[in-house]
């Protein structure tokens, strides 16, 4: 998407340095609502820090992000961007130990001002959408790593947000799991009208996406459909 | 949900600091319920015989080795505010398997001996008779004809009273004469205790004794008994001392395992900061970890101070002294720095969530 006007996300003349290494360099980028995007790029190119910086995880040193027109580090403070926009989903799935498999998709839902009971129903709903409600008492250990993705996701999901980030979701899991963990991501940008932004370094994503974006050493090299 | 969780998820660090916090608040409790105690044997110091005040000698360390005198009752009995006066001799550590135990020496006349109730044997003081408390008589198992020793001289027990005061009944009583030989002090007393005529306050008696007779102190507060010790003073400070250092302790070593609890925990921090938890919240499920392990720590510290203070009053014989009180205060005392020992600790980690980083906390590092 090219033109900003109306677009989901907008990044403007984005740069971002850690120390003396520049990460991002006068980035821009458009995406549009319900649009699925892939970020491609080698390691260290800064796929994972634009990500972040579209999450409100990271400050831009110069420029801005827009998410529905409105700049994510000026309106109000980044949390609650991340709390009622934005849904991670990261290589590792940053489960969180002691806590059954419905207790982490609650995680999100904890002060979002829901009855324990409606915060319960639905975190069960959300494992039926990705294939686990029979694993919801389940604590992460004894979870196989493509379920512990799945539950990742629908952790991701739970606010319902409109904006859908993957950081590598698939990095660690082998290629049936990780067509599994795909599937699922695009059929829910399809179900829900999410927009969804995935980074990874797997060529093979690109098909799946309405765009692919590439970024060589903090730049915006190729973008195409 | 999480605070618990959390705490459980640890149970070797959740039970070690709340240990530490334990023994911090039982010292604090204990130490607290002995003050109390010392309070209360002061109280009862104060009118020993039922008298409304007593007379000292004044600028003592401590009240029982007080010097007055003798002339001196004679003196104040012809004062129109006193209704009745009568010396006693204080005798303490005589009795060597009581230490704590107190012999007075009374005139049989006076109504400190008279007010004693004789609840077996014969109420006559002669030369080498001695009158047991019930508490000091049980402890003891002694009864009417058995013997006790003090300073090293056997007394014959002419018979048991009951008073109802503590440091009486767990003391004993023989005739003036008898202590001042027993202490070579033929024309001394450690105090005098006084009635007043019905029309004068203790506070116009004070001020008209200790005008009238200079070098005496009276003494009819506990208050006044306290600080009247130099001392109970120097263990009450003491005291404060001890409670503000294990403060200081049982905070840094708060501070220490949440920060390392901290620092462990970053992914997950990260993580609560990626899926909207707003930095306040983080730092509130912190210092929440905190106050919740301390006051775990602190039921446990009241428990044991309560339990510790008893046994070790008892282990060391010396309750004719001090005897612990645990008043609604000094409980709620322990357990309000327990509550402090977990926010003051939670405060460091807590501070730092708040400039934490959501992706660098999210690599760990």
């Amino acid at each position: 998407m090219s033109d900003p006007a109306g677009a989901a996300v907008v990044v403007e003349g984005v740069s971002k340095r850690f120390g003396r290494v520049p990460a991002l360099t006068d980035v821009s980028l458009a995406v549009g609502s319900r649009e699925a995007i892939v970020i491609s790029g080698r390691s260290g190119s800064g796929k994972s820090t634009l990500l972040a910086l579209i999450g409100g995880l990271e400050q831009p040193d110069a420029g801005r992000v827009l998410i529905d027109g409105e700049p994510i580090w000026t309106r109000r403070h980044p949390a609650h961007v991340r709390r009622d926009v934005v849904g991670f989903v990261f290589q590792r799935h940053l489960l969180l130990d002691p806590l059954t498999a419905q207790a982490n998709v609650e995680v999100p839902l904890l002060g979002a001002g829901l009855r324990p009971a409606e915060r319960r129903r639905r975190a069960r709903s959300l494992l039926e959408q990705v294939g686990l409600a029979d694993r919801a008492e389940h604590l992460p250990s004894q979870l196989s790593g493509g379920e512990r993705q799945r539950v990742a996701v629908a952790r991701a999901i739970a606010n319902e947000p409109r904006l859908l980030l993957a950081d590598e979701p698939t990095g660690a899991l082998d290629s049936v799991t990780s067509e599994r963990v795909l599937d699922l991501l695009f059929d829910l940008r399809d179900r829900l009208g999410t927009t969804l932004i995935v980074v990874s370094y797997d060529l093979a994503i690109g098909p799946r996406a309405d765009r692919t974006i590439t970024l060589i050493d903090g730049q915006i090299v190729e973008e195409g459909a | 949900m999480m605070i618990l969780t959390n705490l459980r998820r640890r149970p070797s660090r959740t039970a070690f600091t709340a240990a530490g916090i334990a023994v911090g608040v039982a010292t604090i409790v204990a130490l607290l319920s002995f003050t109390q105690g010392l309070s209360n044997t002061a109280a009862e110091l104060t009118h020993l015989g039922g008298s409304d005040l007593g007379v000292f000698q004044a600028n003592v360390s401590d009240p029982t080795t007080s010097l007055l005198p003798a002339s001196l009752v004679a003196r104040l009995q012809r004062k129109p505010y006193v209704q009745d006066a009568t010396p006693l001799l204080l005798m303490v550590e005589a009795v060597r398997p009581q230490p704590g135990a107190v012999v007075f020496g009374a005139q049989p006349s006076g109504f400190f001996a008279r007010r004693l109730v004789i609840v077996d044997g014969r109420r006559e003081l002669g030369a080498g008779d001695i009158l047991l408390g019930d508490r000091l008589a049980a402890h003891m198992h002694l009864a009417p004809g058995g013997t006790l020793t003090v300073h090293g001289r056997p007394f014959r027990v002419a018979g048991i009273y009951h008073t109802g005061i503590f440091f009486e009944d767990s003391g004993a009583v023989m005739a003036l004469a008898s202590a001042r030989r027993l202490t070579g002090r033929p024309a001394e007393e450690t105090n005098i205790v006084v009635n007043l005529s019905a029309a004068t306050s203790a506070a116009e008696a004070t001020k008209s004794i200790e005008r009238e007779f200079p070098g005496t102190q009276v003494i009819s507060t506990p208050q006044q008994a306290l600080r009247a010790g130099a001392n109970s003073t120097l263990i009450s400070k003491a005291i404060l001392v001890i409670v503000v250092i294990a403060l200081i302790v049982g905070a840094i070593g708060v501070t220490i395992t949440m920060a390392l609890s901290f620092i462990e925990r970053q992914s997950e921090l990260g993580l609560l900061s990626t899926v909207g938890w707003s930095s306040g919240r983080i730092a509130a499920l912190i210092l929440g970890e905190g106050i919740a392990v301390s006051l775990l720590g602190a039921a446990f510290g009241l428990l044991l101070g309560v339990v510790g203070g008893d046994l070790l009053v008892r282990v060391l014989g010396v309750g004719s002294y001090v005897t612990p009180s645990f008043t609604a205060w000094a409980l709620g005392r322990g357990l309000l720095v327990g509550v402090a020992i977990g926010v003051l600790g939670g405060i460091y980690p807590a501070w730092r969530v708040t400039r934490m980083k959501p992706l660098k906390a999210l690599s760990g590092t």
